[in-house]
Formats: C-alpha cells, sequence, structure tokens
C-alpha cells in the first residue's frame, strides 16, 4: 500500500480545500484574461509612427475592409463588430496575419516589415468618426 | 524473471485498457453537451491512478507515455501527442505529489489531476498556437475539473479498492 488516500471512500476537508484551489485558481485566470468589456473598443493603425486611420469597431455593425495607403507591402485590415485582424499582408513573415482577431482593449498587431501597428484601445468614450 | 514477467503484462494490460478507454471517450465527446473546447471525462486517468496507487510512479509514467504514443499513432495525429503528453504528465505529476499528501482521498487527488491535465492542455495549445489569450478557456475548463475530477475520483476509490493487485505472490 502507497498512499492512505487509496483507503479513504470518503471526501475529506482537505478534498475540499483542493476544489477551493482549483476553483480560485479559475477565477484568477477568468479574472485576468477576460476581455476588457469596452463598449467603445477602436483600433487604432499607425504607419511609421502616424496614425493613419481608426476603426470604431464597437460601432461596426458589418465587417469593413481597409487598404492601408502608403504601405510597403500591401496590406488588408478587417474590422468587424469588436475585433480586428489583418486579412492579408504581401509582407514575407506573416506575422501580422497570424496574429488573427484581436478584440480586447491592449491588444496588438504587428507588422514590422510594414512599420504598422494596429493597437486596439477602448473602454473610454472615444467613440469617433471613421478617418481614412 | 517472473517478477519483472509480471510487471510487464500488468504494465501491457493496463495501457491497452487506457488506450481502449480514451478511443471509446473520444467516440462519445462531452462536449456535445457542454460546449466547451477540450473538455472531456478523463476516464484514462482511471488507470494513472490506479497504478500510481497499486503498482509504482515509475509503472504509471510508462503506461501513460506507451499509451499517449500509441493513442498519436491510432488516431493519426501528432499535434494531439503534444496535447495528450502534456496534459497527461502534468496531471501524473499532480497525483503523484498528492498522493504523498496525509489526509487527501482520491477526490482531492483526482480534481487536482483533472485540473493538471487541463491547465498541460492549455499551455501546449498556447505554444503550438503561439497565443497566450487561449489562457481564458482555462478557467471555464478548471471549474469543469471539479466535476470531471469528482466522477473519476469516484470510479477510482471503487477501482482501487475492488481490484487489488495480488503484491505477494510471485
Amino acid at each position: 500500500m502507497r498512499s492512505s488516500a487509496a483507503d479513504r471512500t470518503r471526501p475529506t476537508p482537505l478534498d475540499g480545500l483542493v476544489v477551493l484551489a482549483v476553483l480560485a485558481a479559475a477565477a484568477a485566470i477568468f479574472y485576468f484574461f477576460r476581455p476588457v468589456s469596452g463598449n467603445f473598443l477602436t483600433a487604432r493603425i499607425v504607419l511609421d509612427n502616424e496614425l493613419v486611420a481608426e476603426l470604431p469597431l464597437s460601432d461596426l455593425t458589418e465587417p469593413v475592409t481597409l487598404e492601408v495607403p502608403g504601405v510597403r507591402y500591401p496590406i488588408t485590415v478587417e474590422g468587424e463588430n469588436g475585433r480586428v485582424r489583418v486579412l492579408h499582408s504581401d509582407c514575407p513573415s506573416q506575422d501580422c496575419v497570424h496574429t488573427g482577431w484581436v478584440s480586447r482593449s491592449g491588444g496588438q498587431i504587428v507588422c514590422l516589415p510594414n512599420r504598422l501597428v494596429i493597437t486596439v484601445t477602448g473602454g473610454a468614450a472615444e467613440a469617433d468618426a471613421v478617418t481614412g | 524473471m517472473t517478477h519483472s514477467v509480471r510487471r510487464l503484462t500488468r504494465c501491457a494490460v493496463l495501457t491497452a485498457l487506457a488506450l481502449a478507454i480514451s478511443v471509446c471517450e473520444g467516440l462519445v465527446p462531452l462536449s456535445v453537451l457542454i460546449p466547451l473546447p477540450g473538455l472531456r471525462l478523463g476516464l484514462a486517468n482511471l488507470v494513472t491512478v490506479y497504478a500510481l496507487c497499486r503498482l509504482s510512479g515509475r509503472d504509471a509514467l510508462g503506461i501513460l507515455v506507451s499509451r499517449c504514443l500509441l493513442g498519436a499513432v491510432v488516431g493519426g495525429n501528432l499535434t494531439a501527442l503534444a496535447f495528450s503528453l502534456s496534459g497527461g504528465l502534468l496531471a501524473l505529476g499532480t497525483m503523484w505529489l498528492l498522493l504523498r499528501v496525509p489526509g487527501l482521498s482520491l477526490f482531492g487527488v483526482c480534481i487536482a489531476g483533472a485540473a493538471a491535465h487541463n491547465t498541460g492542455q492549455i499551455l501546449a495549445a498556447m505554444g503550438v498556437l503561439a497565443s497566450p489569450a487561449i489562457a481564458i478557456y482555462l478557467a471555464p475548463l478548471l471549474a469543469a475539473s471539479v466535476l470531471t475530477g469528482a466522477v473519476t475520483g469516484a470510479a477510482s476509490i471503487l477501482l482501487v479498492r475492488r481490484v487489488p493487485f495480488d503484491e505477494g505472490k510471485p
């Protein structure tokens, strides 16, 4: 017999502690990784440190695509209600495409070859109009 | 000689059993009832618990690794190997440690094992998909592991009590 646990047939108080620990871990993970519930998510598209476009993600009712002007490798950004992604890019690394959808405030998509950064910001009431 | 043959056959039978259980479990996915990616009852964990309680940690490890390798061959899915190995190894390590804690029953051990298994799988998914945001899936999976772990815990208590291996006899 290797362990006293093998002999017990009923849960012990310490089992309850295990349950509590697991549930506490679940709650902590949910808290830290929860999507920031901003009603005003905005995707800021910054090229060479210059803001070239802003997409008010929370106001979008249907998907919109945007060809970013003035980039080295043609890149298409797709935004829909609450999230944004790089739909297509001609850049060699394709990291921006592989990042996929970003839907949380603070999330980023970076296209290094294009020196393009898409940042999702939100929470505050900055639901401005689209700028091109 | 006789001893090592006995040990080998025990482990082989348990490996076959674990493989059969995990294949059967895959046929009736629990995620039909609760739509949560990665959710399963973890019945194959019963074999790990049994091996830990009645055989040894080494045997349990051998059974687990063989089961995962064979499962990947049978299922023909190499990415699944990373998931099942990381989950299984983390669960095995956690349960091996907790079985040494006095005052716990197999309920607690199995619940912690289920939670560790889910954690390992999510860690593998974060590695494969290179996206830390996947960790959000771990929260509901951990909560569910309290239930699935309690079910496998109850089953393992019956199993470990009713099926003792006669250690003394050659």
